[in-house]
């Protein structure tokens, strides 16, 4: 009940901060919300540290290594429709050639997606989705956002993150429709995505002086990186 | 009985098999083909012999805990122009500081990255650092790319990169940032630091204090 009463005051928060002056830091940081963007990531640090990262530990703790590793090459094999289709809006034949390289040998080779054989024959993972494929038409990242749940999600990587479910051809199958299968697959990609970066994300929060700050840059700086496939980048100059 | 074909009659499925495979087949060519060696650049050379250097001192089994972590900062300082980095990360609010609350903050700092780079480094489990190339970014900086080789990962096609931003002071080279996997610590410090004194009315000496705490907590 709690949460709910949360949400809403989240909600009532979006609400008057969009009639509030957003102050000169935030207006310099894109992020004209801050204010109730830092409510946000309040609230959803608080529901990760009393639901996600308990279980993310115990899944660490008690779950070995290799099932582990089963689990995240399942969930990776079934978001590579997603990555090809995006690869092919964005013009990227190689990359749509290594993504269905992938896809083909992990779902035979590798047992419907079970292991990672691909990568050990040499063939990189890597990972697109309708946000970044926005980024590269030229549509800008729009003002930083946190939304509930989620995360940061500038409306153009929301945007992306919508268009992405009609790229996965699961929900068109009509069994797979069943709430459990969406929701069971979203709860262990999360848990999945907490458990591997545990370490790096205690690391940020215990060395930063704000983390949200340290979240803000760390998405910004992150996304752009895979906007441009990893290739080099201009770090800002130093005045 | 009935006859395989393979020709104009194939099915969906078949033809969506071929595609499949013959995407595969072109991406282990792909796969096959490598960049000629080229000679190193003084900064590639610089990241080459001092990754070396600090290895030497993270797997030197006789020293003490302390030794290590001693050396090892020394070597950080010889490597690194700390005070360059805690001007970039104090943004504007650089400009209006005194120099007395400038001077006190290059020393907080320095405790600070320190300490964090320590923290970072004492997680150290024989990986290594493989120089792949480099770029420049004028007017007399470098960009160092190297990838991480973690022995635990033997032929991972898509290692850890990590790059580091080479400045060229009169001839003495020095790292003035680095990143991983495209986020540059120094640019999310800038970004903290900064949100920080945004919430602090600029306030210097008070975002000393919190970092001089911040190195004692993490230490």
């Amino acid at each position: 009940m709690r949460i709910f009463l949360r949400l809403a005051a989240i909600a009532a928060g979006l609400c008057l901060s969009a009639c509030s002056t957003p102050s000169p830091s935030a207006l310099a940081n894109n992020d004209p919300q801050e204010a109730t963007n830092r409510e946000i990531f309040d609230f959803n640090q608080k529901l990760d540290r009393w639901t996600l990262r308990p279980a993310a530990e115990r899944y660490n703790n008690y779950v070995p290594g290799q099932v582990r590793e089963v689990v995240h090459n399942t969930l990776t094999n079934l978001n590579l429709s997603v990555t090809f289709a995006n690869d092919v809006l964005q013009g990227e034949p190689k990359r749509a050639t290594q993504t269905l390289s992938r896809f083909t040998v992990n779902s035979t080779l590798g047992v419907g997606g079970l292991f990672d054989v691909a990568s050990r024959l040499g063939i990189p993972e890597h990972s697109e989705d309708f946000g970044q494929t926005l980024a590269v038409w030229g549509v800008g990242e729009g003002p930083y956002m946190v939304l509930p749940l989620l995360g940061p999600a500038p409306p153009r990587d929301t945007v992306g993150l919508v268009v992405d479910v009609f790229f996965d051809p699961t929900i068109y199958i009509p069994i797979k429709q069943h709430i459990l299968w969406m929701v069971g697959r979203q709860y262990f990609t999360l848990l999945d995505v907490r458990a591997r970066n545990m370490e790096t994300l205690d690391d940020i929060e215990r060395n930063s002086l704000d983390f949200y700050a340290a979240s803000r840059s760390l998405y910004r700086q992150y996304r752009a990186n895979e906007i441009r496939n990893g290739e080099p980048d201009a770090p800002p100059p130093k005045d | 009985m009935r006859k395989l074909s393979f020709g104009p009659k194939r099915t969906g499925a078949t033809r969506l098999l071929g595609l499949m495979f013959a995407a595969l087949i072109l991406t282990v060519c792909f796969a096959g083909l490598s960049a000629p060696a080229q000679a190193a650049t003084p900064a590639e050379q610089f990241i080459s012999d001092n990754v070396q250097n600090g290895l030497s001192i993270l797997i030197n089994k006789q020293l003490t805990k302390d030794q290590r972590r001693t050396q090892f900062q020394g070597f950080l300082l010889g490597l690194t122009d700390i005070k360059a980095i805690a001007e970039y990360t104090l943004g504007q609010y650089r400009r209006t500081a005194s120099p007395g609350d400038q001077a006190a903050f290059d020393d907080a700092f320095k405790d600070y990255a320190l300490a964090v780079y320590q923290s970072y480094f004492d997680k150290f489990s024989g990986q290594t650092l493989q120089v792949t190339g480099s770029y420049p970014l004028p007017p007399d900086e470098t960009v160092v790319k190297t990838v991480m080789i973690d022995p635990k990962k033997a032929n991972d096609p898509k290692p850890l990169q990590v790059n580091f931003r080479i400045a060229n002071k009169n001839g003495r080279l020095a790292v003035v940032d680095f990143s991983v996997e495209g986020v540059w610590l120094g640019e999310m410090e800038r970004s903290e630091f900064t949100s920080y004194l945004g919430q602090n009315n600029g306030d210097v000496p008070t975002l000393t204090a919190m970092l001089k705490k911040k190195a004692q907590q993490i230490k």
